[in-house]
This record gives structure tokens, sequence and C-alpha cells, in this order.
């Protein structure tokens, strides 16, 4: 028993470092996905003729194809066209843009439940269907959205250990690395998982607290539908 | 004499804080049709629901001809056999057609040959007079449709007593009508019945006693006649009088007499 | 020049590249097979299970859905050097349906949860037993409300069996990687890649589409 500790001790220096650039691709991506994904939702909810299809192509490219393939387009294809990106950089840009096509998708589901008498409503106050947009329809889908959002950040953590297949220095990839120093890798990665699990809980819980926090009774979605 | 078919002694059951039913005790007899009647939230959805155990009650013994129902004997599943319940959401099972929901209970609980249960199935939905709906599915049927083929479905398995659980509340006032003729001909045929219904005008014509539950226990029984006409307990006479003026084929003339 | 002297060979190697798909298949569906029955059964578990099939259940869901897919086929991968020997393809087929497994029955717990409790209340009123309600009357019904959310878990599949890439397997993946290195041509052979599991993931959606259409209860509007 007291090896396993003493080994944990060992490899947790290492362990701890992977998991910062974890979490900095974690949250890197999440708000670029963010950034990318509210505007599509709104093309696509609300755009016409080529601003729609813009984002339906967008989302649907993104949605059909594997993240790591999109990660090897941007990290191995792009510098073809002259664009070199640092590995991190380029993860961060991956999986951004990875998250960004689902995040749209969630937020036009949530749009999209909103009852059409609200709209109408505000248009019959006299606001434009801009003011209707940003005043009555964002916030109440910006609540709805939360369950299957936080769905998300929780996807991202773990999605991050993709990285580790262009040696981005994360969690996944450290573990690796100290399996070819120390041949021992069940152990290694028993404990590479105990981290990814309680990280994982934790902000599973603080999800839920701000879930609950922001929680409009008797309006939410289901983290399930997702 | 005739036989008793429910016994039910001294039922008690609690939901979380409130004590629904008090010690309640009542008999229906063979060919009888009991219509239970009552103030909402006093339990009598919960007594049909004791009796066949959809619901456990806290204490008390509930007798089918003699046969205790215990869950957990052996004989559990045959007595439920026997008690044909009708609910007020109908519960037709949605992914099966009219003639389906008929044939699934005996097939699959008396193991009946499929060609046979079906041709039962028929006669039942005739019966109803929902056979030609025989292929259809309950999304693609009325209200009404639903509770009559709900009705065949229970009666398929040729039970000894039939349990209706407000039929009719679930239903638009216009489809009403059909399922209580179907009930109607059902009691003029000797069906044992024990019916919770806001119905007056069905317990006037087919009612052999009503039943006043009041506060978990039995406050009044008797004869349409006398619960309608001539009440004895005050209570009783303000229900019903209430139950006919909100009920749009209701009167109550007989209680002007007072 | 030089680039459509490049983009050629590229070209020439979709033949490679498709026998990728092929294997890609199989690992998708043997890795779908294997969860979907996983996953129903936890989900019974979870709804109808008392005690410990309950909670086994649920703590299976919480772990198996902590993990990223990675860490879980390493381990399965390397079980190889201390107990059983597991080879890469089984692996990849195990992660994928062990982890799509606790995705599932989260999908199939929703569904059966959204089935009315009036339905099993009418099965064991007329006499059926418990197993019986359930088989016959309600997972009919669940199955069916599941399968939009089920189609999107096995896209989600389908897309993860590139992660086989990470044990050497040679699936789609590891053979655009093989390509890639040999033209020097990441770009459009990824691109080339990317449109390849496009293909599969739309026609997959749409067939599932379909089934579901032929199922479907008439009159029910979802």
């Amino acid at each position: 028993m007291m090896e396993h500790i003493e080994y944990f001790i060992y490899i947790w220096p290492d362990l701890f470092k992977g998991l910062i650039v974890s979490l900095q691709l974690s949250v890197g991506a999440l708000l670029l996905g963010l950034a990318i994904g509210l505007p599509m939702a709104l093309m696509r909810t609300y755009g016409r003729g080529l601003v729609k299809t813009l984002a339906v192509m967008y989302i649907e490219l993104i949605r059909g194809t594997p993240m790591i393939v999109q990660l090897f387009l941007i990290y191995y294809g792009l510098p073809d066209m002259g664009i070199l990106l640092d590995r991190l950089p380029a993860a961060i840009i991956a999986l951004g843009i990875n998250s960004s096509a689902y995040q749209a998708e969630y937020f036009r589901g949530a749009i999209l439940s909103i009852d059409e008498g609200q709209g109408l409503a505000a248009q019959a106050l006299g606001m434009t269907k801009q003011q209707a947009i940003v005043n009555i329809i964002l916030p109440q889908a910006l609540r709805l959205v939360l369950p299957p959002w936080s769905n998300e950040v929780i996807y991202m953590v773990k999605y991050t250990s993709v990285a580790f297949l262009i040696a981005v220095p994360e969690l996944m990839a450290r573990g690796k690395m100290l399996i070819s120093k120390t041949f021992k890798p069940l152990e290694t990665l028993f404990w590479v998982g105990v981290i990814y699990v309680i990280v994982l809980s934790i902000i599973a819980k603080i999800v839920d607290m701000v879930e609950k926090k922001l929680a409009i009774p008797g309006f939410q979605m289901s983290r399930e539908d997702y | 004499m005739p036989k008793p078919i429910l016994r039910i002694e001294n039922l008690y059951k609690k939901f979380r804080d409130t004590e629904v039913l008090k010690g309640l005790s009542l008999t229906v007899y063979e060919g009888e049709v009991v219509v239970i009647i009552g103030p909402s939230g006093t339990g009598k959805s919960t007594l049909l629901r004791c009796i066949n155990r959809l619901t456990e009650p806290d204490s008390g013994d509930i007798y089918l001809e003699e046969q205790k129902i215990e869950p957990g004997k052996s004989n559990f599943s045959q007595i439920r056999q026997q008690i044909g319940m009708v609910f007020q959401d109908f519960n037709l099972f949605n992914h099966l057609t009219a003639v389906q929901n008929v044939a699934i209970g005996p097939i699959k609980v008396k193991k009946m040959d499929k060609k046979k249960a079906y041709d039962l199935a028929m006669k039942e939905l005739e019966r109803v007079g929902m056979a030609e709906k025989a292929g259809n599915y309950p999304a693609e049927l009325s209200g009404g449709q639903k509770q009559r083929v709900a009705i065949a479905r229970a009666l398929a398995m040729d039970p000894k007593i039939m349990l209706f659980d407000e039929p009719t509340s679930a239903l638009d006032p216009e489809l009403i009508g059909e399922v209580l003729e179907v009930m109607k001909d059902l009691a003029n045929a000797g069906m044992t019945m024990m019916v919770v219904s806001h119905e007056m005008g069905f317990a006037r014509e087919a009612a052999d006693r009503i039943v006043f539950l009041e506060d978990g226990v039995v406050a009044e029984e008797g004869s349409p006649e006398k619960i309608f006409n001539n009440p004895e307990r005050e209570r009783t006479r303000e229900f019903i009088s209430k139950i006919a003026r909100l009920n749009s084929g209701g009167d109550d003339r007989g209680l002007n007499n007072k | 020049m030089g680039i459509n002297f490049a983009a050629n060979k590229v070209l020439a190697s979709i033949p490679y590249l498709l026998g990728g798909v092929w294997i890609t298949l199989q690992i998708t569906v043997l890795a779908l097979a294997l969860s979907t029955v996983l996953g129903i059964l936890l989900s019974l578990l979870r709804v109808y299970g008392k005690g410990i099939f309950h909670r086994f259940s649920l703590i299976y869901s919480r772990l198996m859905r902590s993990l990223p897919l990675l860490v879980i086929l390493f381990m399965l991968y390397f079980l190889g050097s201390e107990i059983i020997d597991i080879p890469a393809y089984w692996a990849i087929v195990l992660a994928l349906a062990f982890h799509s497994a606790a995705y599932q029955s989260e999908i199939f717990r929703g569904a059966i949860q959204s089935i009315s409790k009036g339905q099993m209340e009418a099965a064991l009123a007329l006499g059926m037993s418990k197993y019986q309600g359930i088989f016959s009357v309600i997972l009919p019904q669940a199955l069916r409300r599941a399968i939009p959310y089920w189609a999107n878990e096995a896209t989600i599949v389908l897309k993860d069996s590139s992660l086989a890439y990470a044990l050497g397997v040679t699936e789609l993946m590891r053979r655009g990687e093989y390509v890639s290195a040999r033209t020097s041509q990441p770009m459009l052979t990824y691109i080339i890649v990317g449109l390849i599991y496009l293909i599969l993931t739309y026609a997959f959606t749409k067939s599932m589409n379909r089934i579901e259409y032929k199922v479907r209860i008439p009159g029910l509007e979802r």
C-alpha cells in the first residue's frame, strides 16, 4: 500500500503540470467555442440565404468529422498554407472550433424551444426584432442552455486528452511519458484516471451550483436531452 | 343470498402525513353496481388502487371471494387477473393497436393461444362497439374510443369484478355518453362493478348502491333514491347538491323537497 | 505544378484510405452492438434494480463518463502487459463499448422514465409480472423514444473510432496519417479523410432517420 502512495507522490508533480495544461486548454477552447458558437447559432436560427447556409455548413462539417481530423488539419495541414502554429495554440484552436459547432447547436436548440409567443409579445410592445432577440429571447435561451452547456464543459475537459496526439503536455500525455519512464502502465493510468474523476466531479458540482443559482423556477431543459 | 365478491376490512392508508383511508370497510356483492362518491382527496381512487395493490395499504385486509389478497403469494397474478381496472387516463399501450391491446393480456398472462386471443379480443371490441377500429393505434382514437377499448381490454381477462377509476373525468363532454352507455350495458349484463365517478346520471340509473366516502371512511351508503332524495347526513346532502349543480346533466330535484 | 503532382499522389491513395473505412465500420458496429446491449441492461438496473444493482449501474455510469476515452483505451490495452493480452483492435472496440455504454445507459434511462407510470400500472392490473411489463410494454415504447438520442451517440462512436490511431490500428485515421506522411500533403489528405467521415456520418444519420420513421407508432407525433 505504501509503495503505491509513494509512487503517486513521485509522479504527482508531473501530472499536476499536465493537469494545469489540460485546464488551460479547456478554458481556452470553451471560450473560443462560445465566441464562435453563439454567433453561429444566431446566424443559423435567424439568418437567411448565404448567411444561414454558411452557418449550417460550418456546423454540420465540424460535427460530422472526428476531433482528431480537425486537430491534425490545423496542426499539420495549416503549415502547408504557410500558417505555422505551436502545439498549444493549435490544440486550443482545434478544440475551440470543434466545441463551437456543438455549442451552436445547443444555443439553437435553446432558442428554438422558447415559445414563439415571447417574440411576438415583444414585437407587439414595439421592439424591433433585434431588441426582442437581445432583451427577451437570449436571456431566456442562456438559462435554458445551461444544462447542455455544462455538459459541454465536462466533455471538453475530457476531450483535451486528444491533444496528447500532437504531443501537447497535458495530463494524458504526461501520463504516457511517465509510463515510458517507469514501466508502470496500469498504476500510472490508475492515478491519471483518479485525477480526471476527481477534477470532473468538482467541475460537475460547481456547474450544478451555478445552474441552481441562475435557474428560473420551472424553466429548464433536462440535461439528459443531450 | 348474493355472495360477496369483494370484502374490504379496516383499510388504512397514509400518504406522507395525510391519512387518506382511516379504517374503511366495505363489501361488494355479486352483480352489484356500487358507485363511490365523495369530495376530492378522500381516497376514492386510493381505495380502488389498494384493491389490486397498485397502491400498498398500510393495514387492513381485502378478500376476493374469500381469497385474501396478498402480494408475494403465488396466486397474486391470478387474483389481479380477476380484477379488471379501467383508469381515468385510459393507459392503453401506445405501441399496440386496439385489438393487440385487448389481446395482450390473454396472450401474456393467460398464456392463451394467439389465434384464440385475437378472436376473443375482437369479440370484446364488438361488445364495446369498437370492432372497426381494431387495427388503429391509441393515438388515432378519440378519448371516448380509447376508454371503450380500455374497458374491452379489462373484460378480455374475464374478471369477477370491474373497477372504474373516474372513467369519464378525462373526457370531453360529448364523448362521455358513449362510455357510460357501455358501462350501463355491462351493468345490465350482471357484471359486478365498483365505480368512482361524478356522473350522477349514471349513478342514478345504473347503481344498486351508492357509497359516500368522507374522511377516509364510509360516511353513508344506500340506494340511489335514498342518497339522492333522502340522505341521512347533512354532509351527504351538501355534497350531492354541489355536484348536481356542477354537472351539466345533473339536477337536485329530489333535494328541493327539504 | 508541383502541387498538382502531389495532389495526384494523394488521390491515388484513396483506395487505401477506403480500405480503412472497412476497419472503421467494423470497429464501430462491434462497439455499438456491445454498448447498446450493455447500455440497455445498465438502464434497467438503474431504473428497476434495487440496492447493489442500482448502485452498480449508477457508479458505472458516473465513472465511465468521468474518464476520457483515451485513458480507458490505454488502460485496456495495458492490461495486456499485466493480466490478459488484449490486441489493439479489441482494445479500441472494448474501450468504445464501455465508454459509450455509460452514455447510452443515461439515454435509455431517460427514455424509460419518460414513459408514463400508467402504462406499467395497466400492465400490472392485467396480471402481468413486472418483468412482462418491462419487456412487453415499457421497452418497446422507450426504445423508440431513444432512437434520435441513440443515433447521435452512435455517430459519436463512429467519430471516436478514429482514436484507434493512438494504438496504431490501421483504420481510416491511421491510414490517413500514413498517406499524409508519404505524400507530404497533410492538408489535402486530411480534408479527404474528413470528407469520408462526413459521408459516413451523413449516411448513418439518414439511415437512422429512415429507421425511426419505419418503426414509429402511427398517430404519435414527437
